[in-house]
């Protein structure tokens, strides 16, 4: 997929249901725990949001952008808070904590 | 397992030949699904273990998940190229340690083996499927499944006649690959770039990943690394002279084999013995 041959309306397409995070336009499935998708939605109309001269579609492509970024930086908070929780009190919580892994070191308790 | 491989590539030649598209379709999306999400979470569980860190289910559910729906999305539908790249490359690479994991000693090689010869054979016969395969696509002058190739870089000119050289490589789901070149000056959208099909990938992989396990000898896998790239390189120049659908296999695993077993039974008791008299070249 080169970006460049694609024109502008379909660009737009594209990022947006990049966004949404479905095919169809559904919006339901948009939230569907994918800071991934939003993570390469960003990286791929970046240059085209922010660096190329303004064109019609432009403006929303850049909400739509912005929209990714920070909900790719929301998850990664929530995630790395989540993360170091488990980290930490792992062996603290005795039996939910076992419930909860998927692997168990060997050695540290 | 010869027969097995046999059989499925005439299996997809002959659904390809009447139009079974959906049926095609169904099965490429469910083998790579199985793919992305099965065998990339055994390999997750695998690194965790041997690295002794503590992983939680929550964690790596969000991890697969969001593997697994980006990589769906990049290779079936559109993404990025280089984001369909690395998930076509990841793919193979987990494909080959599920074959060097599963597979007995001998019979990888064996299989390695037997795959150029039948690669060779399929694709260079006339009555070939593998051949029938790319000579129908082009007759029909559509693209073979996005799923199966690896592309190195893809420009769409739209009513261009240019004639422009390109190599289009196809590969079956079950394994078999061969290089195409094709000569079609008056299509209206044509590919520009190498197509190197996936099976190739698989393949290259199982025999530097044997080699990095049972050679147990840096000399031994970069020497199979090389061979493999020589083979390549020289598989890519053939293309550029016949200008017609080429095995990308035969050559490259042939100089494979040929260096792992020779470097494994000549080089290493030689670099052995010199270590251990402290001569050094």
């Amino acid at each position: 997929m080169n970006l460049e041959r694609l024109p502008n309306e379909e660009k737009l397409t594209l990022c947006r249901k990049y966004y949404f995070g479905n095919v169809y336009n559904v919006c339901v499935w948009g939230f569907a725990f994918l800071p991934f998708l939003w993570l390469v939605n960003v990286v791929w109309f970046f240059k085209e949001a922010f660096v190329k001269p303004t064109y019609t579609e432009q403006l929303q492509i850049k909400t739509y952008v912005k929209c990714s970024g920070l909900g790719f930086l929301l998850w990664v908070a929530v995630l790395t808070t989540w993360i170091t929780i488990f980290q930490h009190f792992r062996a603290e919580w005795g039996e939910v904590g076992d419930y909860l892994s998927f692997t168990i070191p060997l050695g540290i308790p | 397992m010869i027969s097995v491989i046999v059989v499925m590539t005439i299996f997809l030649v002959v659904l390809y030949k009447y139009r079974c598209y959906k049926f095609i379709h169904g099965w490429l999306i469910l083998s790579s699904l199985m793919m992305l999400f099965w065998f990339s979470f055994m390999y997750l569980g695998e690194v965790f273990k041997t690295y002794n860190l503590a992983m939680d289910y929550p964690t790596v559910a969000m991890i697969i998940w969001n593997f697994g729906v980006v990589g769906m999305i990049c290779i079936h539908w559109k993404g990025p190229l280089q984001l369909q790249q690395a998930y076509l490359i990841a793919i193979s690479a987990l494909m080959a340690l599920v074959f060097i994991k599963y597979l007995p000693e001998w019979s990888a090689w064996v299989i390695l083996g037997a795959i150029s010869v039948y690669d060779l054979v399929a694709v260079l016969c006339p009555k070939g499927p593998l051949r029938m395969l790319v000579e129908t696509a082009q007759e029909r002058n559509e693209p073979i499944f996005p799923a199966l190739i690896y592309s190195s870089a893809m420009i769409w000119m739209v009513g261009m006649a240019n004639p422009a050289r390109h190599a289009e490589p196809t590969n079956q789901d079950t394994g078999m690959f061969c290089l195409i070149s094709a000569y079609n000056p008056l299509a209206l959208t044509m590919l520009r770039g190498v197509k190197l099909g996936l099976g190739d990938f698989i393949f290259y992989s199982v025999l530097v990943g044997k080699a990095a396990a049972t050679g147990g000898d840096w000399n031994t896998t970069l020497a199979c690394f090389v061979a493999i790239l020589i083979g390549l390189c020289l598989t890519l120049l053939l293309l550029a002279i016949f200008k017609k659908a080429l095995p990308a296999l035969p050559i490259s695993i042939t100089f494979g084999l040929v260096f792992y077993f020779s470097t494994d039974n000549l080089v290493r008791p030689f670099m052995d013995n010199l270590a251990a008299h402290q001569f050094y070249i």
